[in-house]
């Protein structure tokens, strides 16, 4: 795993009374201990990804706890787990990335949703929304609406997370109904601290084993007439229940003010912002004393009518401050004040963007439109001066700048093994021309990013080759699906490999076996290679490990190739021959080479013991000659990698950058393989510092110094 | 005590790249802060992003010890609002000025402090030409927006204590005294975070000292440029003739071509160089442009850069050297007594031995080729180990064969393409123009394809614009020329080279024939039930 979470699992350890520092997920993390869950599920993707890292970690500790772990191979499975708290008094959590997690997990959630639950059971999801999102921008809100489960959105400070993840336990068992726990990214991220309690240990655990299972019950089963009872039931047993104890325990919070004649409604997670924006605008303090009212609503859903109307009731107008769309709060919210014949007038949307993050910024926008129609007596001037200065401020830079900056999108890290893979790929379309390359999620998605920019969609984690399914029939040329290992295990083999055999389909798909699921924090698959300090360093130890191989044999899959990453020729080869054989059905290309990441946290220490020792080590760097190499970057065109870089020719008559490689290289080569495989250029040299020399080499150093000296021009 | 309202929390945006450690800067300002009981909290989106990309870290500090608010507790906010910035750090130049684009660095409140290395984004690296952004524009909105820049190489700062960037960038921030965060309790964050505290504790110290304005911190531009290489003084007749025909303002351009040149083939092909040189020059001062000599400069640059051609010959000298040797020592950072071995990626081919050949046989060697295909089949893969000695007497003998090279269907081929350049500079009617073609030379270069594909654009600017007549008047020529000139930088395809090109009418190049593969398709078989 990327992260070690020493310090961490200490502070998953605190006692009553004792102060908790750290971030938001691991917060998080904490409260589930201190609700006492049985279980703990989840699927690793950010920004959550640490909620079930340091528990993986922590095992010996939930053992002691008597807490079963489960890293589970998709949301789905994750989901699934959920089942236990259908036909036991268990509490468990489960978690993902959302809302593509939750896509995963929709029909494990429909089901344990409509069942019910007699434990407490907390789904954790990290909306990936706004900045820094890495999917497609969608409301999970949507699915807790569907499948009537309740949905928590804590004010994002780590005392209300961690009190609601506990109430949230207790709402989900006065309810019988899942609950969703929504987190945004920042939140997941933030650092603070809040007043720990004691960890429980679960009723139901691993060290408490139950003699019998579950009685059978129908009622329970997703078959009529049990199906008809179950929806009754959401709507006329489980959501006045929740609503009792959504009231009755206060979890949604009245902030009081002076202009009791308006009043803003927020979603509980966008608290923070809100009350920055109010700052600005002049409103309010920084210990959260606004002058306008505010109902912060730690429950998105259901929501409690008599709370939304005692708090509109005699006020002018409202505004919701509701991010994302469609705007679910704010129409929940009409119907109630429709249905209480309630006069105030409603305002959301129409004076806040419709998409998009809330940033303060964009709250203070709202702000100043919902005051100057409503509150036109509250001098807001102070937003309308921040607001100028602000514009002031980018239009200056931008006229001092002149063009703008170019982005810096995320990219493969320094050696890594699928980068080669990609700069085959393009040397192979030279040949035999463009071809329809369906992309997945995982780090190899950067190739959608120049150098490369390849990939004509990506339609989900492991659908890639499912999503050439329509395509291929349609085309001349045949085309091809690229997923990781991580998409292989998380759906790629069933959705897209076995469906491809069952239809005779003709494709080329390309496995990146690097062992790990590296775009989330190198996560252990279930075809990660074993142990560590054996794994030899110059070899990659993915090799070894056979399961991905076996699994398609066992599908039926004929044509299978396995090939070193580095070996950009080989790679070129191979390829070429997938595209053009006459063999038909699927050809699957599995590169080989382990994360890098990876590999260099395996490998450092090693080397670093090796070299302390006074052990012979040799260091390799690659580099590029700047007197021969023309400033033409055809190489990094094809390459891409950090270390290979620009800097301004020591040559006083070239006016443009030489190709440079810095000294972050990793030695992996590829550089001085695409040079060969493109026939680029001489420039690249490797170079082997020999760390430690013995004594041959040392006298074979002197002795080639000696004979070269001889004949060597300055 | 009544706790003055007037104080706000103070505002701290980091921008750094994944895995330049600004996570844990962010850590140790709240471990500090955190230690001196101030209020804090940090955010940040990571995500993907820490894969190389550019990322942000947000941090609130008020500057009001917990103990004193009563029980009270700041609300601190979770995103960046722009002009809401007391502390802008950036851990490199183009991500301070996203700082800056974004709106966070105003006159009233921002504390700028940047690190003025590069890290060149993917777009900057693969244009054809020089696509880097301006660090000096950079530089200068960062100093007329700020209310105080401290600009440094943060990075080389750290580097030479063996820490990582987060350090200096760490020390500087505590330097600045903008945090009530005394100097001892940011040291003792670092060192209670444990791993390579030391390191970390050198980097810091120089970082403070650069912010205290004690460590020369010149807002200048990081040079990433070697020392220029020796250039050979030229021969006394040389030197003399260059003095007598040349004016003063192209002598150090012209000594740098002579050694070039000299280096590449012999005294003679110095003096072709100046015989080149010499008529342009006369017309330059004839019928001078916009800038003094700046036509005889850029010719005298191009022409040299032309006139020594990598060809087999010239790689192998190079790699060869002793300069060389010394240079790679220090590139891979070996220490006094550590064995380098180099190895060479070469891979020549049909196309390189033709080079050599004397034209005839070439043209018989390359027509065979191509006539089977194998053009660019016979390339084989060799790993020269320069440092062995078999490998560098290999690369000597390749050398010594300069002599013949006059011989060589390479040299004839270049030295007409020079002629025809040359020519047309001197054929235009007006100094732009001729200086616009002259700028051309700055196509020619690179290997194999990229050599092939440089020279195919240069030949289509002159068959077009240059001895075409399409478009008339030298000014507007010069224009043309100019922009033909940069569309065939912008891209590797040649597409931008056509699209200028077509503004005036010129019929695109018909598409390269593409490859057609023929293979069985199976019908959807489908597996019996």
């Amino acid at each position: 795993m990327e992260r070690q979470f020493n310090a961490e699992i200490e502070s998953l350890k605190l006692g009553e009374g004792e102060t908790f520092h750290g971030e938001g997920i691991l917060a998080v993390t904490k409260a589930l201990l201190q609700s006492g869950v049985s279980y703990v599920g989840g699927y690793q993707g950010a920004p959550v990804s640490h909620l079930l890292d340091v528990m993986v970690q922590a095992r010996d500790y939930m053992d002691e706890l008597g807490v079963h772990v489960e890293a589970c191979t998709n949301e789905a499975s994750a989901a699934a787990m959920l089942g236990a708290s259908i036909n036991y008094p268990a509490r468990g959590a489960v978690t993902w990335k959302s809302i593509v997690g939750t896509n995963v997990a929709s029909d494990a959630l429909t089901h344990v949703a409509s069942a019910g639950v007699i434990g407490g059971a907390l789904i954790v999801v990290g909306e990936d929304y706004g900045e820094g999102a890495s999917v497609a921008q969608e409301r999970t809100h949507a699915v807790a609406l569907k499948s009537s489960m309740w949905m928590l959105d804590p004010r994002p400070n780590l005392a209300t997370i961690v009190n609601l993840v506990e109430r949230g336990f207790e709402l989900s068992e006065a309810s019988n109904t899942p609950v969703f726990m929504d987190l945004r990214i920042r939140a997941c991220h933030v650092h603070g601290s809040f007043r720990a309690g004691a960890n429980r240990a679960p009723a139901l655990s691993t060290r408490k084993l139950l003699a019998d299972p579950a009685v059978f019950d129908y009622e329970h089963l997703p078959h009529p007439p049990a199906t008809y009872r179950q929806e009754k039931l959401k709507m006329g047993v489980r959501l006045p229940a929740a609503r009792k104890y959504i009231r009755e325990h206060r979890l949604n919070e009245l902030f009081a003010g002076s202009e009791n004649s308006v009043g803003i409604i927020c979603q509980g997670g966008l608290y923070n912002n809100l009350l920055r924006a109010l700052n600005l605008v002049g409103l309010a303090d920084d210990f959260g004393a606004s002058r306008i009212p505010i109902l912060a609503l730690n429950v998105v859903y259901p929501l409690v009518p008599e709370e939304i109307n005692e708090f509109c009731a005699g006020k002018t107008a409202v505004l919701v401050v509701e991010e994302g769309q469609p705007e679910f709060i704010e129409q929940d919210i009409a119907t109630t004040l429709r249905r209480a014949d309630i006069q105030t007038k409603l305002h959301g949307k129409d004076m806040l963007v419709m998409a998009g993050e809330y940033s303060s910024e964009v709250i203070v926008h709202g702000l100043l439109r919902f005051c100057a129609a409503h509150a036109p007596h509250l001098d807001t001037s102070d937003g309308t001066r921040w607001h100028e200065s602000a514009d002031a401020a980018r239009a200056r830079a931008a006229e001092l700048l002149g063009t703008p900056l170019p982005p810096r999108p995320p990219n493969f890290c320094v050696g890594c093994p699928e980068r080669p893979v990609f700069a085959a790929i393009k040397l192979v379309e030279r040949e035999i021309g463009k071809r329809h390359i369906s992309a997945d999620i995982g780090c190899h998605s950067f190739a959608t990013f120049a150098p490369f920019s390849l990939g004509n969609s990506i339609l989900g984690y492991g659908m890639s080759l499912a999503s050439g399914a329509g395509v291929a029939p349609m085309l001349a040329g045949r085309s091809m699906a690229i997923m990781g290992d991580g998409g292989f295990w998380h759906n790629g083999f069933l959705s897209g490999v076995a469906s491809n055999q069952l239809n005779g389909g003709d494709k080329v798909l390309l496995i990146m076996k690097n062992g790990y699921t590296s775009a989330t924090g190198t996560q252990d698959l279930v075809s990660s290679p074993g142990g560590s300090e054996e794994l030899a360093q110059d070899r990659s130890p993915v090799r070894a490990e056979r399961t991905i191989e076996n699994t398609l044999r066992g599908a039926g899959v004929k044509w299978l190739r396995n090939v070193y990453s580095y070996r950009v020729a080989d790679m070129t080869k191979t390829l070429r021959e997938a595209f053009t054989t006459d063999e038909p059905g699927l050809k699957v290309i599995i590169a080989e080479g382990e994360c890098q990441l990876e590999r260099q946290r395996r490998i450092r220490p090693v080397l670093a013991r090796l070299l302390g020792s006074g052990a012979r080590v040799t260091r390799t760097r690659f580099g590029v000659d700047d007197a021969t190499c023309s400033g033409d970057h055809s190489c990094i065109r094809l390459s891409g990698c950090p270390s290979l870089t620009l800097k301004a020719s020591s040559d006083p008559l070239k006016v443009d950058p030489v190709a440079h490689v810095n000294h972050s290289c990793v030695g992996c080569g590829l550089c001085g393989e695409v040079a060969h495989a493109a026939i680029l250029c001489p420039s690249f040299y490797r170079a082997e510092v020999v760390q430690n020399p013995n004594a041959w080499d040392r006298y074979l150093a002197r002795l080639r110094s000696t004979v070269i000296g001889w004949l060597q021009p300055a | 005590m009544e706790t003055e309202l007037t104080q706000r929390p103070i505002t701290i945006l980091i921008a750094a790249l994944g895995g330049e450690g600004g996570g844990v800067l962010a850590d140790w300002i709240i471990a500090a802060a955190t230690a001196e009981d101030y209020p804090v909290q940090s955010t940040s989106i990571p995500g993907v992003a820490q894969r190389t990309g550019a990322t942000t870290y947000y941090i609130e500090l008020f500057p009001v010890r917990a103990a004193e608010l009563q029980g009270r507790r700041p609300v601190m906010t979770l995103a960046p609002a722009p002009a809401d910035i007391d502390v802008m750090l950036a851990s490199e130049l183009l991500e301070a000025g996203r700082a800056l684009q974004n709106g966070y660095v105003t006159p009233e409140r921002t504390t700028l402090i940047a690190s003025t290395h590069r890290i060149y984004t993917v777009e900057e690296k693969i244009a054809l030409g020089d696509g880097r952004y301006d660090s000096e524009r950079i530089l200068a909105a960062a100093k007329a927006l700020a209310k105080r820049a401290i600009l440094t190489d943060f990075h080389k700062l750290a580097a030479n204590t063996g820490a990582m960037i987060n350090a200096a960038l760490f020390g500087a921030l505590a330097g600045s005294g903008i945090l009530p965060l005394p100097r001892a309790a940011c040291e003792e964050a670092i060192r209670s975070a444990g791993k390579g505290a030391e390191a970390s504790l050198r980097g810091f110290s120089l970082g403070y000292a650069a912010a205290e304005g004690k460590a020369a911190p010149a807002a200048g531009l990081s040079t990433d440029v070697d020392a220029p290489a020796d250039t050979d003084i030229p021969e006394a007749f040389l030197a003399e003739r260059m003095r007598k025909d040349f004016p003063t303002e192209v002598q150090e351009m012209l000594a740098q071509g002579v050694a070039r040149v000299t280096a590449f083939q012999d005294r003679a092909y110095a003096v072709l160089y100046l015989d080149r040189l010499e008529p342009i020059a006369k017309l330059d001062q004839a019928r001078p442009g916009a800038e003094k000599s700046k036509l005889t400069r850029e010719t005298a640059r191009f022409l040299a850069l032309w006139m020594s051609y990598e060809d087999v010959i010239r790689v192998a000298d190079l790699k060869s050297r002793r300069s060389r040797f010394e240079r790679v020592r220090t590139e891979v950072q070996a220490k006094p007594g550590e064995p380098v071995n180099i190895v060479e990626y070469l891979k020549p081919g049909v196309e390189e031995a033709a080079a050599l050949l004397p034209p005839a046989l070439s043209r018989r060697l390359v027509a065979w080729a191509e006539k089977r295909g194998l053009m660019h089949k016979l390339n084989v893969g060799l790993y020269v180990k320069t440092s062995s000695v078999t490998g560098f007497l290999m690369l000597r003998l390749l050398a010594a064969l300069r002599p013949l090279r006059r011989m060589s269907a390479r040299y004839v081929e270049e030295q007409a393409l020079i002629e025809r350049w040359l020519a047309a500079i001197a054929a235009a009617p007006d100094p732009e123009l001729a200086l616009e073609i002259a700028l051309c030379g700055r196509l020619i270069k690179g290997y194999g394809d990229t050599n092939r594909r440089a020279k195919a654009n240069f030949l289509r600017i002159f068959d077009t614009l240059v001895d075409g007549t399409t478009v008339t008047g030298p000014m507007e020529r010069a224009k043309a020329v100019r922009a033909a000139r940069e569309g065939a930088l912008a891209d590797p395809e040649g597409r931008g080279l056509e699209a200028t090109l077509a503004t005036h009418g010129i019929a695109p190049l018909p598409p390269q024939p593409k490859i057609i593969q023929f293979m069985r398709r199976p019908g959807a078989k489908r597996k019996a039930a």
